[in-house]
């Protein structure tokens, strides 16, 4: 039996009145590479945010790398029962954001080291070897002792993917990776997310890049209204979409 | 060039105790600052409601006011306390410790603000980052957010500091042997009331220039940090 990467079970999320996931179910596989398409508002960032817990989900249930994320239900929804296994959870869980989010007061080594020296509490010569070794992966050996400041976007985003990395998850996500970036600095960022789908890793995509999501991803997901409208291998959806607001999507993009 | 029958040294050696406690209190003001900053967005509401209380109390209320209901008024209370319980205590506070304390709760206050402006200037997604990579809330606000909202609260602190070191003359009233008291006892012995404040006066501005040197070059050292 295979254990997978992620299990997402009837994810329900609101905020105020607004029901942004009504009701999302998930599964991928180890060495998945899920692009998540959809219009803004579908909900698709939120989802991604509901499985590290940077939102709790209202209702529903996230397991990640085979164990299931206590929750106890509230008044207000679901809350995390136990905060020592949300933060470990998490670091199977590299995130790398729109934004970026690098720590501005930190150099580029710094900021990819941070997490396992105080988080996983390795040694700080292995972390700093590692480090190196994933900023020459993601072509920014030479900008280890920079600012985030003196970066461009695209440099940035590399750097958030190293400092993702540097934890060893067994999985990533991606919430609109190359939406900052500006036209010409899109191709360095997805072409290291492509290495890294060729190394076999687990990642979940949220992207309006249709080339990544077609010829990158092993699959599909395309979010409408907070629920998943279609959902399969690249070449079947783009080529026959079943869901005629998918086909809407695809004329307009 | 200033005589001052011999109390120009002794007013000058009265600035250690206006430094030590200067320091002190500021210590204690950034303590109470960051408490208070804590506490303004505290989930709770009552944490949220005496956070707002202390702020809006203590900065609208004079300083010199509350030096004496500290000094003056808490032992009394106090010992009418006790008596009513029938023991007898005789509560005599430090001048030092009394100063420190009331000065350090007064600026404790405006520290409040300051932090909480600094760290409402930090956007979310540093702490999301941090969350995201596994970092407890504590972690996350001792190695993320503290350094950064150090940056941003670096002017206002600078500003706080001068008030306060100025506030630190109130304390002569205390009888603690700091600039200002020991400037009143020398123009009150000698006569000369412009000769000894004006040496006092310049030995306020000495440490007020020095510091605003020093802020100058702090901030430049970290301005690395706030560049988002």
């Amino acid at each position: 039996m295979t254990v997978l990467s992620l299990n997402i079970k009837n994810v329900h999320k609101s905020f105020g009145s607004l029901k942004v996931l009504k009701g999302i179910s998930l599964e991928a596989n180890k060495g998945d590479v899920i692009a998540i398409l959809g219009s803004s508002g579908s909900g698709k960032s939120t989802l991604l945010r509901c499985i590290n817990l940077l939102e709790t989900p209202d209702e529903g249930e996230v397991t990640v790398s085979g164990e299931k994320i206590d929750m106890v239900k509230t008044k207000k929804g679901l809350k995390a029962k136990d905060h020592k296994q949300v933060d470990r959870l998490r670091t199977k869980l590299g995130m790398v954001f729109q934004g970026f989010n690098l720590w501005p007061h930190k150099t580029v080594l710094e900021n990819v080291i941070e997490a396992p020296i105080y988080v996983q509490k390795r040694g700080k010569s292995e972390c700093i070897d590692e480090a190196k070794q994933l900023l020459e992966k993601v072509g920014l050996s030479d900008r280890a002792d920079y600012y985030p400041s003196q970066l461009s976007g695209g440099q940035k985003q590399r750097v958030a993917i190293a400092r993702a990395l540097a934890m060893k998850p067994d999985a990533l996500l991606f919430d609109e990776p190359t939406s900052a970036l500006d036209p010409e600095l899109v191709g360095e960022v997805l072409k290291v997310m492509k290495d890294l789908a060729e190394e076999g890793r687990t990642m979940l995509v949220v992207t309006h890049e249709m080339g990544f999501a077609r010829d990158v991803a092993t699959r599909v997901i395309f979010m409408h209204e907070g629920q998943i409208e279609e959902d399969g291998c690249p070449d079947i959806v783009f080529d026959q979409p079943k869901s005629t607001r998918f086909k809407q999507f695809l004329s307009n993009t | 060039m200033f005589e001052l029958g011999g109390y120009t040294p002794i007013i000058i050696a009265a600035m250690k105790n206006t430094l030590l406690v200067g320091l002190a209190a500021m210590i204690l003001a950034i303590v109470f600052g960051l408490l208070g900053a804590w506490a303004k967005v505290a989930s709770q509401a009552w944490v949220r409601g005496l956070a707002n209380t202390y702020t809006t109390v203590v900065r609208g209320v004079p300083e010199l006011i509350l030096l004496l209901l500290f000094y003056y008024g808490f032992p009394q209370l106090v010992q009418d306390f006790a008596e009513s319980m029938g023991y007898e205590v005789l509560i005599d506070i430090d001048p030092f410790l009394a100063g420190t304390i009331t000065i350090g709760f007064i600026y404790g206050a405006f520290c409040t603000e300051v932090f909480r402006g600094a760290f409402a200037s930090i956007p979310t997604g540093q702490a999301e980052a941090a969350n995201a990579l596994g970092m407890s809330n504590f972690l996350m606000f001792r190695r993320i957010l503290l350094p950064q909202a150090m940056y941003f609260a670096l002017p206002g602190l600078g500003n706080v500091w001068m008030v306060l070191i100025k506030a630190t003359a109130l304390i002569s009233i205390i009888q603690l042997d700091e600039i200002m008291r020991m400037a009143k006892i020398a123009a009150n012995a000698t006569r000369e009331p412009f000769t000894a404040y004006f040496l006092a006066s310049l030995l306020f501005l000495g440490i007020t220039a020095v510091s605003m040197v020093g802020q100058h070059f702090l901030e430049k050292r970290v301005a690395k940090a706030g560049q988002h």
